[in-house]
């Protein structure tokens, strides 16, 4: 098969750390190229290069077979290589067909002509998105989508998806596969990441693994197997207990009931919702994206404005409560760890321990108006340890941190504020195997201690895997309700969609 | 030692200030005296002390183009009192509160009208001229009345040998320091420049820590109304007219404080200040006419700007996107 885009001997320098050392990659043509890693392993920063987003310290781009100079995204998109960040690079404020069009020419005409084209075109990819909705009104699934298509309609010769299916519900994803089966027999070759090893196992044609910066194995997908996979990508064997499927626990009874939700309508996202959440127990809600989870939990921490509630109540531990903003909630010991963590989750700017410790100052856990240097250090010190954050150095500001880093950030700033209901929306999105499951004991963990713990979550591996209680949510309302261990996979979907 | 990617605008200012300063000391007999370097500093303090107060504000993702309104109206209605008898005291504590009173309300119709703060201020301080040209004052300009002899030393005096509008500088700038620093209010400024909606979902009382920012912004603009009013023995309102405000966030933009909110601090602000001030000084020795003076300083500003495009690329992607 012919080469079609290639990485030399690759280097990219952040202040002098490496993120990726010496690497030699090949894109062949038509191929769906698995690349895998453990958070902040390079992959992003790796396939960043080959998208012209950013330069190699030092090695060679080759496109081709000849040695190509990327000048900026837009350049390499030019030259037919389109990128699929891992968060959405779309423009929230103009609608879904302006920014599939954004930079045409065509984006001149009259809307109603990119309307009707913007229509025609995601039918033809099966994508449900209204072209004439506004970004910021679409959950993270359909952003995902319109970003898909706006590289599809660039006619890339290489797409590259950063962890394109972490936001996806199954049945999206099961369109998402096709979709790049589809490219691939339109010859596109197609570079993919995802922390998901089965998607890559069944999807890919060869994987490439990286590890700290440095590239480990490049081989045919059909001699990998998860274990081999996960070998490569931490170094070494790890115990089955936190990368194997832990088997069925018996269910934690409920204990106090610390949250009863009656009726609750909200929009058009959220009708009629009733349901109540337990100390000592994970309550697992699963629904397809749009189905009114996150809005529910946002009204319940006070994160919603208030104009979108449209009656209901809820009560916390019997006590009616209405929470105008968030803070008050917090103030009471409900918390929610956002889905969408560049959004709302963190501080970009700021430290690790910044981030923590403000969040423990807004938190309540001391009265004095100054900031103890002391306190925050330690408080940093403790959570990095126990949520395993790795940072190359302790001053890194979070941007510079890789995507699972981030989200462990995130879930620090919430628990350093001594939660009794916390509320994770989906909690491993775009976290490395190793990652998912300390998460996972963490929550465990916040369980057994006797916490209210709620999961919302699309991937129903992870709700099997974690609910004491599994919730179905559909069409802004919960519909049915399972114990944990008593119903499977096929039973919950279908309460779900039908 | 810092290597090329750790060139910030910062520094590239500073640098730049330290270039000219020695180019300067060189061509101009005269620059490199205690006493000019002295009454150069002297001649910026005012427009660090209003650096500073705007900093808070952009720091937080905001501006106050009403700053120097603010200033010259509380000053010349604190001077007029004075001359109609009003105890000094007395006056000073009523300019205050209308300082405190003005940035109360613009920060009341940024945080809670969720009016931009850019229409929010302009409008403000627009209203709060003519407010005080109408209703406050009679003229244009106030002259230091006798009654108010007491605090001139504030703009003319000096202390061990430094104009105390030098040393009333350097106390802004480091309460302003230990504010951001030290103070949990301080930090939240922060947070919220960088990322309202995260200071939100974290707790942080955001509304009222921005109306906080602009009530902060009042009352360092009362203290730089002071140092004015106090050092030229009068109080010119038409100051709010002109393009004083401009060159305020001049100093914070050259210093390196993004107006996107979130990043610098005071040594950005003092940075900025030495530069305009080294150049300032400069061009009065060499004579050179007011309106060049302002094109080289536009010009000074682009070049930090652009200097900074090259050596930092900001890279479109992780702009956009934190996560990476
Ligand atoms: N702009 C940057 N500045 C400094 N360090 C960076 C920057 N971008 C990435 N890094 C560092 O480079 C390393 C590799 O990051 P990268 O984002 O490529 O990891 P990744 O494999 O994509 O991880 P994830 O699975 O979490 O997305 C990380 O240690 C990260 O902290
Ligand atoms: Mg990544």
């Amino acid at each position: 098969m012919k080469t079609i885009l290639e990485l030399r001997h690759a280097t990219k320098e952040y202040r002098g750390v490496p993120a990726v050392k010496d690497v030699t990659f090949t894109l062949e043509q038509g191929e769906v190229h698995a690349l895998l890693g453990e958070n902040g392993a390079g992959k992003s920063t790796l396939t960043k290069m080959l998208a012209g987003v950013i330069a190699p310290t030092a090695g060679d781009i080759l496109l081709d077979g000849q040695a190509v100079e990327l000048r900026g995204p837009s350049d390499a998109l030019h030259k037919g290589i389109a990128m699929v960040y891992q968060e959405t690079s779309l423009v929230p404020s103009l609608t879904v067909a302006q920014n599939l069009y954004l930079g045409d020419a065509r984006w001149f005409n009259r809307l109603r002509g990119i309307y009707i084209a913007a229509q025609q075109f995601l039918q033809s990819l099966n994508f449900p998105v209204d072209p004439t909705a506004l970004v910021s009104s679409l959950g993270a699934g359909q952003k995902q989508m319109v970003e898909i298509a706006r590289a599809v309609h660039h006619k890339a010769r290489v797409i590259i998806f950063d962890e394109p299916t972490g936001t996806l519900t199954p049945e999206e994803k099961h369109h998402f596969f096709a979709l790049v089966k589809r490219l691939q027999a339109r010859g596109v070759s197609i570079i993919f990441i995802s922390h998901a090893l089965e998607e890559a196992l069944q999807i890919s044609d060869r994987i490439t693994i990286l590890r700290d910066g440095e590239y480990v194995v490049t081989d045919r997908t059909e001699n990998f197997d998860r274990d081999r996979i996960v070998r490569a990508m931490v170094g070494r064997t790890l115990s089955d207990e936190l990368y194997g499927r832990a088997d069925q626990r018996r269910a934690r009874p409920a204990g106090r009931k610390v949250l009863s939700v009656q009726n609750l309508s909200m929009g058009t996202m959220v009708r009629n919702n009733t349901f109540s959440v337990f100390a000592g127990q994970i309550t697992g809600i699963f629904g397809l994206i749009g189905s009114g989870r996150t809005e529910t939990a946002k009204v319940i921490a006070g994160i919603m404005k208030r104009d979108f509630f449209h009656g209901g109540q809820i009560r916390l531990e019997d006590r009616p409560v209405r929470y105008r903003v968030p803070r008050p909630a917090i103030r009471d010991g409900i918390i929610y760890v956002t889905e969408d963590r560049k959004l709302e989750g963190f501080f970009e700017t700021m430290s690790v321990a910044e981030n923590i410790y403000v969040a423990a100052m807004a938190g309540g856990q001391s009265r004095s108006s100054m900031v103890s240097m002391s306190e925050m250090r330690q408080l940093a010190e403790t959570w990095t340890k126990a949520l395993n954050i790795r940072v190359i150095n302790s001053d890194a500001r979070v941007v510079e941190l890789s995507g699972g880093n981030q989200q462990k950030v995130v879930v620090g700033k919430a628990l350093v504020q001594k939660p009794k209901l916390i509320i994770f929306d989906e909690p491993t999105r775009g976290v490395d195997v190793g990652a998912i499951a300390e998460i996972h004991q963490l929550i465990n963990r916040l369980a057994d201690d006797g916490m209210a713990v709620v999961v919302i979550s699309s991937y129903l591996p992870e709700i099997l895997h974690l609910s004491d209680r599994i919730l179905v949510s559909r069409q802004g309302r919960i519909v049915e309700e399972f114990t944990g261990g008593q119903a499977d996979e096929e039973t919950i979907m279908y309460a779900a969609v039908h | 030692m810092f290597g090329v990617a750790n060139l910030t605008q910062e520094r590239i200012v500073l640098a730049l200030a330290l270039g000219l300063t020695t180019v300067f000391s060189i061509a101009l007999p005269g620059f490199l005296t205690a006493e000019n370097l002295l009454s150069l500093v002297r001649s910026v303090s005012v427009l660090g002390i209003l650096g500073i107060a705007m900093a808070l504000v952009v720091i937080g993702r905001g501006i106050d183009l009403s700053l120097v309104a603010v200033m010259a109206v509380s000053l010349a209605w604190t001077l007029h009192m004075v001359a109609t008898g009003v105890p000094l005291a007395v006056a000073l504590a009523l300019g205050l509160a209308f300082c405190l009173l003005a940035g109360i309300i613009t920060g009341f119709l940024i945080a809670y009208v969720e009016i931009p703060a850019i229409f929010a201020t302009l409008a403000m301080g627009t209203f709060i001229y003519g407010f005080g040209r109408y209703f406050l004052i009679t003229l244009d300009v106030v002259y230091l009345p006798d009654a108010a002899r007491s605090i001139v030393w504030i703009g003319s005096g000096s202390f061990l040998g430094i104009p105390v509008p030098v040393l009333v500088f350097g106390g802004v700038c480091l309460l302003g320091a230990l504010f951001l620093r030290y103070v949990k209010a301080g930090r939240y400024v922060r947070a919220i420049g960088d990322n309202l909606l995260a200071a939100r979902i974290t707790g942080i009382p955001v509304r009222p820590i921005i109306v906080m920012q602009y009530a902060l912004s009042g009352l360092i603009g009362f203290v730089a109304g002071l140092v004015t009013a106090t050092s030229v023995a009068s109080m010119n309102i038409r100051v709010a007219n002109s393009t004083f405000v401009y060159d305020v966030i001049l100093v914070v933009v050259l210093g390196g404080i993004g107006l996107s909110g979130g990043k610098g601090g005071v040594r950005n602000v003092i940075v900025g200040t030495l530069l305009i001030g080294v150049l300032i000084n400069g061009m009065t020795i060499m004579d050179v006419q007011y309106t060049v003076q302002n094109v080289i300083k536009s010009l000074i500003l682009l070049a930090a700007i652009v200097a900074d495009t090259i050596i930092n690329p900001r890279d479109e992607q992780t702009a956009q996107q934190g996560d990476i």
